[in-house]
């Protein structure tokens, strides 16, 4: 472990990182996960901290509690200093008094976050607070009946309810800095807003500087005074968010940036991406880390490392070829437009009055509560067209897309399919729904084997469907272990349409994605049900990719079909309330 | 909670049912006559028929299992062809040597079971725990009893080999006799019992431990990294607090299980536990009916400890709702 370097912590600022440093193992094999991370926050300001998984962001958010999993066997080096205390090397005593009353974190997922077997007050009064402050401060963060909330056990709340009672455990310290680690992305968008705004509120109140930790620029747009993009355990880029967001000087920010859609993008053409996810090796000896996705990367990127550079507007860029962001920009607008689609009138899928219930408990003497999933649904989508099904946890879109599926039975109504034959289904954890143990040329040839064609042509057909979905033809002897989780998914695209089936359905493909690979997917799925001639049914709860994707957009609600139309239409005059709820929730970059 | 336990009654009550009709049938298939066995070898014929009139044996089946059950449902077991008493009298006299055993036996076991658990989770090389549990796990009830008296025993003579006391002729109220010497202000006789327990209930604890401790600890590994001890060590509490108020209590409810089966399964090692340290338990009672062929005994003993282990599996149940609110009695 080096001392801490000495440095001038600026008087303003709460939280000073000098050349932080963190190593972590992952099955024995340590890796650096933090390489060099010098930033400052000032007391009550908000910065939002931006990357995609692996950009080592919420490991920064550990650092700083002094909770590094000790599992990972963390090497640690480098000064953080909050509030004039160093956390770095601090006596777990002392670590203890920082957390109680300087730094306070807001979980990812609400739902682990709370002990299941202690009550709500219970575990807010374990924080130092009196019952009357508990109600107190779960009032303040607009929970109704506060009292009988306090009462409650976890498992009796909601996420969204969950998720305010953490701000008010982490709030009701009086912390100076507070990390919110992607707190929204486990609830419904209609409660994303409402949160966002509770966490801006207490903060204002009480000059507690937030870390906001996402993956989404346009949430980090809404709520931060400065945006800090993280890529591969180094500052890409630090400045004021709009600045930032309006013109951004590294090209992995502008990748994020293009990539990003909303329900103003351009629909009539793919989106803009700038990074690819492996364009080149990764060069030994010391380079900049974006080197290997780079459109820009020349050959000084693979032999220097580029430090973080004050520029004139006052932001700071680690990028040799920052000049040319600009242009790489607005080559982006200019995306190539979809391919041509092959439409016809027959109906690809068409469901009738589907019906479906759940039982849930019952016994020897009780009947079961029957729960109603599914309320008399008809959809028809045509040969060529894409239909998106939009809706919250809990519509029951995925058992609507099961059931047209052909996996889960209806209670009552009918699914037909044209010409009787079974649809495909990409799901939407892509590494789950890849054997393990079966190589990428052994799980897409399974699809062929009925259709008794020669080896040689069976080879060729997959080398053509693996350059269809951009997959590397050297990778066909891969097990899905060695892939990315974006292969896989491309994997899985690959194994849907070697035979073009006439209807492909998504569950939520692109849920656990970050913005640039959800961006490719998009441009995938879009591009290959055209050229293809496939129908489509898209399950999303996300309404933006549901409006560039699909031709039609359906909206569930609680096992209804409130609203299907033309996705502009939908977006723009929307007629069911719950419908206008989903679109005021979305946040926009333009806002 | 009132709901619950009417509907356990109730299923207790049926499982004694079922279990007296097969009880029942055995009686009445095996070939062996009670009335001879009870009125001797050289019995003349009339004697015989006499007796089988008195019980009843020359009845119809089905008129034989309805006086079987009407005596069951007034707490008469049958009468004990060995010991010549009813067999409800004789589950009360040796009852409380059992239960007393049993009861030591599951506070060691437990006791025991959390100190492998604890020393497994905390400790940073926990192989030779894991092997030593491996190794006790793997023996057999009767070699740990054999061991354990050879050395403790025999060998050392730290603790007695057999009998529960070594005053003869006690009696005390409860007839458990650490309790009897406690109410009746005679710590002696309470340590002296306590004495005789230390070796077989250390026996049956071993399997109970072993069982319970395993489950602790793997229960302990998956709750110490879910996020909400994460969220505790975030409130800045102290490494012990979290331990013993977020982990054990979630930690709970699988160990708990396993300890109401490993309970259900103590009768089994009872048998020959008592035998080997000659305590006067139902254990040794039943495997003395059986050197006899006193069939009303063990069958009736059976009853007795099938209703235990129902009993049982009902208190773990309503421990593990306990321990967790979200499992619901039902």
């Amino acid at each position: 472990m080096t001392p801490p370097a000495t440095f001038d912590q600026p008087d303003t600022s709460i939280l000073s990182i000098r050349g932080l440093h963190v190593r972590l193992s992952r099955d024995g094999r340590p890796s650096t996960v933090l390489d060099g991370i010098d930033f400052d926050l000032d007391a009550g300001e908000v910065v939002a901290l931006v990357g995609e998984s692996g950009s080592g962001k919420s490991t920064i958010g550990l650092a700083l509690q002094g909770l590094l999993p000790a599992e990972a066997q963390p090497e640690i080096s480098g000064s953080i200093r909050l509030a004039g205390r160093e956390i770095v090397g601090a006596k777990p005593h002392d670590l203890r008094a920082i957390r109680r009353s300087l730094v306070r974190a807001v979980p990812q997922d609400p739902m682990g976050a709370l002990n299941p077997t202690m009550s709500i007050g219970k575990q807010l009064r374990e924080g130092g607070l009196s019952a009357d402050e508990v109600v107190e401060w779960l009032a303040r963060t607009g929970l109704p009946a506060p009292q009988r909330i306090a009462a409650e056990m976890p498992h009796r709340l909601s996420g969204g309810q969950r998720q305010r009672v953490l701000i008010a455990m982490s709030m009701a310290a009086r912390p100076r800095v507070l990390i919110a680690d992607e707190p929204t992305t486990a609830l419904d968008v209609t409660v994303q807003a409402q949160i966002l705004t509770l966490l801006k509120d207490l903060a204002r109140e009480h000059n507690t500087a937030i870390l906001f930790i996402t993956h989404d620029l346009a949430v980090a747009a809404e709520l931060a005074d400065r945006v800090m993009v993280l890529y591969g355990g180094r500052v890409a880029e630090v400045g004021n968010t709009t600045t930032l967001i309006g013109a951004p000087l590294h090209p992995y920010s502008a990748g994020l940036l293009s990539a990003r859609f909303d329900l103003d993008s351009d629909r009539s053409r793919q989106l803009g991406t700038l990074s690819s996810e492996q364009r080149r090796a990764r060069p030994n000896g010391a380079h900049c880390n974006y080197v290997t996705r780079c459109p820009l990367a020349g050959t000084d990127c693979a032999e220097r490392r580029p430090d973080l550079v004050r520029q004139p507007d006052g932001r700071q860029v680690a990028c040799f070829h920052a000049d040319r962001v600009p242009d790489l920009l607005a080559q982006s607008r200019e995306a190539p437009a979809w391919p041509e689609a092959a439409a016809g009138d027959a109906n690809a899928l068409e469901l009738y009055r589907i019906t479906k219930s759940f039982g849930s408990g019952g016994g020897l003497f009780q009947r079961p509560r029957q729960t109603q999933v599914l309320a008399g649904i008809d959809l028809r989508i045509q040969q060529g067209e894409c239909v998106a099904l939009v809706g919250e946890s809990g519509s029951g879109k995925s058992t609507l897309l099961r059931i047209a599926a052909g996996l889960l039975p209806p209670d009552e109504g009918d699914v037909s399919w044209f010409g009787g034959v079974q649809p495909q289904v990409v799901f939407q954890d892509a590494v789950a729904a890849l054997t393990p143990w079966l190589t990428v040329d052994e799980q897409i040839r399974d699809r062929l084997r009925p259709l008794g064609l020669s080896r040689a042509e069976q080879n060729s057909r997959i080398a053509a469907a693996l350059e269809l979905v951009g997959v590397d033809p050297a990778l066909r002897n891969a097990l899905p272990s060695e892939l990315s989780g974006g292969q896989c998914q491309r994997i899985t695209v690959a194994r849907a349409v070697i035979v073009p089936p006439r209807l492909l359905l998504c569950d939520e493909p692109i849920s656990a994605m970050d913005v640039s690979l959800a961006a490719q997917t998009l441009n995938l799925l879009g591009s290959l049900r055209r050229s293809l001639g496939m129908a489509m049914l898209f399950v999303t709860h996300d309404l933006a990719a549901a409006r560039l994707i699909a031709d039609r957009i359906a909206v569930l609600e609680k096992g209804h079909l409130v609203e299907i139309g033309e996705p502009d239409q939908v977006i723009s005059a929307p007629q069911a309330p719950y419908t206008k709820t989903l679109v005021g929730a979305v946040p926009r970059l333009a806002s | 909670m009132a709901a619950y336990l009417f509907k356990r009654l109730g299923g207790l009550v049926l499982v004694l049912v079922v279990m007296s009709f097969i009880v029942f049938c055995l009686q009445a298939i095996i070939p062996a006559d009670p009335a001879r066995a009870l009125a001797g070898p050289s019995a003349p014929p009339e004697t015989i028929a006499q007796i089988r009139t008195e019980l009843g044996l020359d009845q119809p089946l089905l008129a034989q299992y309805g006086t079987f059950v009407r005596h069951l449902a007034e707490g008469n077991l049958g009468t004990s062809i060995r010991t010549r008493q009813p067999v409800a009298a004789d589950v009360l006299k040796y009852g409380p040597a059992s239960l007393e055993l049993i009861i030591a036996a599951m506070l060691l076991g437990t006791s025991l079971a959390f100190i492998l658990a604890f020393a497994q989770t905390t400790m940073r090389r926990s192989g030779a725990v894991r092997l030593g549990m491996l190794a006790a796990g793997s023996f057999p009830i009767f070699l740990t009893a054999l061991l354990l008296a050879y050395f403790l025993w025999f060998k050392l003579g730290w603790f007695p080999g057999s009998g529960r006391l070594d005053i003869r002729r006690f009696t005390g109220p409860t007839g458990l006799f650490v309790l009897d010497g406690l109410l009746l202000g005679r710590p002696d006789i309470a340590l002296n019992a306590l004495w005789h327990l230390a070796l077989p209930a250390l026996t049956l604890s071993v399997p109970i431990a072993i069982s319970v401790g395993r489950s602790l600890n793997s229960a302990l590994v998956d709750v110490l990294r879910q996020p909400y001890i994460r969220t505790a060590h975030g409130k800045g509490l102290s490494g012990g607090r979290i331990f013993l108020r977020h982990g054990l209590r979630n930690a709970a409810s699988a160990p708990l299980a396993m300890l109401g089966l490993q309970v259900g399964l103590l009768y089994g090692n009872l048998l020959i536990v008592e035998r080997i340290f000659s305590w006067p338990g139902l254990g040794l009672y039943t495997v003395q009916s059986f050197a006899s062929s006193d069939l009303p005994a063990i069958l009736g003993v059976a009853m007795v400890f099938g209703a235990f282990y129902i009993l049982m599996t009902m208190l773990v149940e309503i421990l593990q709702s306990v321990a967790d609110p979200r499992i619901a009695l039902r």
